[in-house]
């Protein structure tokens, strides 16, 4: 199987570990992995804060970078929302009738990472192993917008090793948000204390998500607070095995 | 009132501006999904079970009475309750008003007799069994709907006959639109003061049931 | 603390601080936070085991939003009808376009009766046209009836929840306003003793008040009826016992026929309560003969409505129908509860309503203060698609402001602009990328982290540390891989 990666703007800049994760679980896995390097963003933190011409162009610049691509993994779940919830409106809007339809063909081939792998590639035990207390937080795009469901969880139900505790409020927001995070910092810190009281409970030594940007958020005061905890995207934990384990980050 | 007229005018102007009415709204509404379940599952005896136990998670007393013992069922319940001053809506079945009670007929009774009152009994048009919920549409042997407000004790009638399932088998029951109507759920409560769910606020705190059983 | 020590709201848009300002005290304040948590906990909690129990949850959510939609779709000939169904059955239809309008034809009714004090079952719209204030100004008391109402009035507080507007107050607070507004100094906290109190107030008002004033849930066209549903037994008491009713509605409370109740009533309070029904719904019609206010009025409220039914994606804010599930379960509202929103609308229905209802004119922070998590669009009994409705607004709200000569050099106007730039093409992305490297290498530690940033980079770094840029980006590093016969 062929897919090509679109790896987001942030993981590219920020969480470059990630997307060598993917690369190494998806080859293990034996899909010949492309990577288009003219990729940029999505557009999604233009969209959600206002500044729709802007996003105008990001969408544009996507849809026409992945026409001709059979099949794109995307490991970030608010990528892949922006891209299925709000591309459709914003296209629409733009009315260029081959744009529309270079759109249309595109959207059916865009997939999350755990959706490639469960949907596409009919895997649930991708032969990870990760010796650690791990707790998922079930990001809010993951969970309302892509509706995973149970992907994750059976994902890391079959990681050898690995001991799952379970997040209460599971599905409750970091309080991120994107831009979210600084317009209204002190909301968004005050979601991010309960947050944290909640994943810290757990005992785990990991939070893991889909999505590098709660990631970010929980990461960030977990080291700002000596929580003696880390976070790691899901892709690190699948991608580990017993001879080559993940690389440790910072 | 001028001001109203041209409000009138103004809004329903900027409303049909903005809808493009098509005169074909009866048609669309037809149209109109409607999946939600209709009918219930339970046979007729699980939907009694069901009533029951709703009405006394809500704290009803509910009795059961066969036709010929409504009677005494009715003058047990009034005995029970200590109270010995009751209205009766005008309707009411004359073999209901026990004798050694202080009966009011209400045929137009003021407020202010009706607060002296101590409880009141009534029939009901039908009951709800999912919800636990009792429906009145205020005929002659519903009363009035101040009857069943003032007074703080209700014993109400009901015939196993009256009771549906769902909330959508009443619907099914009303011939016409209701035009006057009240539900009831439970005695009056609130949780204003930190959820804290207090019995009793400005309704009648205490619902007594009798459920007939007139069906085989 | 005394409740009366804080700081009062100000729930008119007009005044309002923006949101990022208006939440610095709330959240400053264990106690409010606590009382909203608390309160919020245990709804979502009834509501969530009741949800699961019914099996057709979601067959009811679709039906519940066919039938509003198809409502303001044809709300003209719904209102029309209502109105002359109404008319027919003894009532009398007013329209008022704004709030000042609403409160003139509540006040020249009220003066027609001679009235010098109303009861009131509690009706939001009426805190949206601030009746209150209008008519004891104009010489009417106005004596609220329902629990938290009646703490709110007596407290000299405003409302937070549009279901449980007493919500952010705890028993003590209670019980400090009932002891010295109704002279009880040895009331206790015990809800119980504390809600006999206000019965006792209030039992006489409802005997001897002869005007009432009433919201609605719902309106129902093809009868000319009104339903009202509630919890106390102060809605049947004030919609039974007085000479005169009046009820204030919103343009958009109609339903097309009596049926449509069989939904509505099987999601509104599961949603608002937890309860499976609320304990009483009253339905009337007109002018019952011998039963219940032999004088009866509806105002219909436009006050902004008719602007919103006019542009498709916003219209969908108007089949709300109050229930409060979308501020009970979300997480912004958790924080921060109610008074911060600036509107007696608050949580993600009041981010999305209130700007609309001024027009855009104001409270355009609110349609910022979201994370846009999605949870409103999930419990709402209707489905309003309010995080697309927010995304809607907070484009209008930055065409509004990016014309602003004084955004020019703001960081986040900036930034965003600048942003596009580097998106725009790989190469400028990458150019970025090492400059942004080169540049934070400045702020970060030697743990490799950064700590402080300046400007709006400062405002991530008051509570949470960045992990400082990779030396290899991704693209970066597959550049570098061994092609492998490639």
């Amino acid at each position: 199987m062929r897919a090509s990666l679109f790896i987001t703007c942030y993981n590219d800049t920020l969480y470059p570990e990630t997307g060598r994760a993917v690369v190494r679980l998806l080859e293990r896995l034996g899909v010949e992995l492309d990577f288009n390097s003219k990729q940029t963003c999505c557009g999604q933190m233009h969209a959600n804060t206002g500044f729709r011409a802007e996003a105008f162009s990001q969408a544009k610049r996507l849809v026409r970078l992945y026409q001709d691509t059979e099949t794109i993994v995307v490991p970030s779940s608010s990528c892949v929302a922006m891209i299925r919830d709000q591309y459709p409106t914003l296209i629409h809007e733009l009315g260029n009738a081959e744009l529309q339809s270079q759109f249309t063909a595109l959207l059916p081939r865009i997939y999350e990472l755990s959706e490639f792998l469960i949907d596409k590639l009919g895997v649930d035990d991708v032969g990870a192993y990760f010796p650690h207390r791990v707790t998922y937080h079930a990001s809010c795009h993951g969970v309302r917008a892509l509706h995973l469901g149970q992907r994750p969880f059976r994902l890391l139900g079959k990681v050898r090793g690995l001991r799952y505790l379970e997040l209460p409020n599971i599905d409750r927001c970091c309080g991120f948000g994107g831009t979210f995070s600084v317009k209204n910092a002190e909301v968004s810190s005050a979601m991010l204390a309960v947050k944290l009281q909640d994943v810290v409970a757990t005992g785990a030594e990991y939070c893991t998500a889909l999505d590098n940007s709660c990631l970010m958020h929980l990461g960030g005061a977990m080291h700002r607070q000596y929580a003696g905890m880390k976070t790691i995207h899901m892709a690190q934990i699948l991608a580990s095995t017993e001879t080559s384990p993940v690389e440790v980050t910072a | 009132m001028s001001t109203t007229s041209h409000a009138r005018e103004q809004i329903l102007g900027k409303i049909h501006a903005a809808t493009q009415p098509d005169g074909g709204q009866q048609q669309s509404y037809a149209a109109l999904p409607r999946p939600c379940i209709r009918h219930g599952k339970l046979t007729a005896e699980g939907c009694l079970e069901l009533l029951i136990e709703r009405l006394r998670e809500y704290d009803a007393e509910v009795v059961e009475a066969t036709p010929e013992e409504l009677p005494d069922a009715i003058a047990s319940q009034l005995a029970a309750s200590g109270k010995h001053i009751f209205v009766a809506p005008e309707g009411l079945p004359t073999e209901w008003l026990i004798k050694g009670f202080d009966w009011r007929i209400d045929k137009g009774l003021s407020h202010t007799e009706i607060e002296q009152i101590e409880g009141v009994v009534t029939a009901a048009f039908c009951a709800v069994a999912d919800s636990g919920t009792i429906v009145l549409h205020h005929s002659a042997t519903e009363g009035r709907r101040v009857l069943t407000l003032l007074p703080d004790w209700h014993l109400c009638v009901l015939r196993a006959s009256q009771v549906v399932e769902t909330l959508p088998e009443y619907f099914d029951r009303c011939e016409k639109p209701a035009t006057l109507a009240t539900y009831i759920s439970g005695p009056s409560a609130t949780a204003d003061i930190e959820m804290t769910r207090i019995k009793g606020v400005h309704g009648p705190r205490f619902l007594h049931v009798i459920l007939v059983r007139d069906q085989g | 603390m005394s409740p009366a020590a804080e700081e009062h709201a100000i729930l008119d848009p007009a005044l309002a601080k923006p949101f990022p300002q208006a939440v610095l005290p709330v959240l400053r304040n264990p106690q409010l936070r606590k009382n909203v948590a608390h309160a919020i906990d245990v709804i979502q909690g009834k509501r969530a085991k009741l949800v699961a129990e019914k099996a057709d949850w979601q067959e009811l959510r679709t039906a519940a939003a066919a039938i509003r939609s198809h409502a303001l779709d044809n709300l003209g000939f719904y209102l029309e009808q209502f109105e002359a169904r109404c008319t027919v059955a003894g009532g009398h239809v007013h329209w008022a376009a704004d709030a000042a309008e609403a409160r003139q034809i509540i006040l020249d009714l009220l003066r027609q009766e001679g009235a010098s004090e109303v009861i009131k079952i509690k009706t939001m719209t009426s805190a949206e046209i601030q009746l209150n204030p209008f008519l004891e100004a104009s010489g009417v008391r106005t004596y609220e009836t329902d629990l938290a109402e009646i703490i709110l009035q007596l407290g000299d507080q405003e409302p937070s929840h549009i279901v449980v507007p007493a919500l952010h107050i705890n028993r003590a607070q209670v019980r400090e306003i009932f002891a010295r507004k109704m002279g009880l100094e040895n009331l206790s906290d015990d809800p119980k003793e504390l809600t006999n109190a206000a019965r006792t107030y209030l039992r006489r008002k409802f005997l001897d008040v002869p005007t009432a004033i009433s919201g609605a849930n719902f309106l129902i066209a093809e009868s000319g009826g009104v339903a009202v549903v509630e919890s106390e037994g102060n809605g049947r008491m004030c919609l039974t016992l007085p000479k005169t009713m009046i009820t204030l509605a919103g343009i958009e409370k109609v339903l097309p026929r009596f049926q449509d109740l069989e939904v509505m009533l099987q999601l509104l309070a599961r949603s608002a309560t937890g309860e499976r029904m609320n304990p009483y719904t009253s339905l009337w019609t007109g002018v019952a003969p011998g039963d219940g206010p032999q004088n009866f009025h509806v105002v219909l409220l436009d006050n902004g409505r008719s602007s919103i039914l006019a542009r498709p994606t916003h219209r969908q804010t108007l089949k709300c129908i109050r229930c409060a599930a979308c501020m009970n379960t979300c997480p912004v509202y958790r924080q921060t509860g109610g008074h911060a929103y600036g509107s007696v609308y608050p949580g993600p229905i009041g981010a999305i309503l209130t700007p609309q209802l001024a027009e855009m004119h104001h409270a355009q922070s609110l349609p910022f203060a979201s994370s846009l998590c999605g949870a409103c669009y999930e419990v709402c009994p209707v489905k309003i698609n309010i995080p697309e409705v927010l995304l809607e607004l907070r484009s209008e709200v930055v065409n509004q402001e990016r014309k602003q000569v004084g955004r020019i050099f703001d960081p986040m106007y900036l930034g965003l602009r600048m942003a596009n730039v580097l998106f725009s093409k790989a190469w400028i992305f990458h150019t970025a990328q090492w400059f942004g490297r080169i540049g934070l290498r400045f702020f970060t530690g030697k743990d490799g982290w950064i700590h402080w940033l300046p400007s709006v980079g400062g405002k991530w770094t008051q509570t949470r540390d960045l992990r400082g840029l990779p030396s290899q980006t991704f693209h970066g590093w597959w550049a570098s891989r061994p092609k492998e016969g490639k």
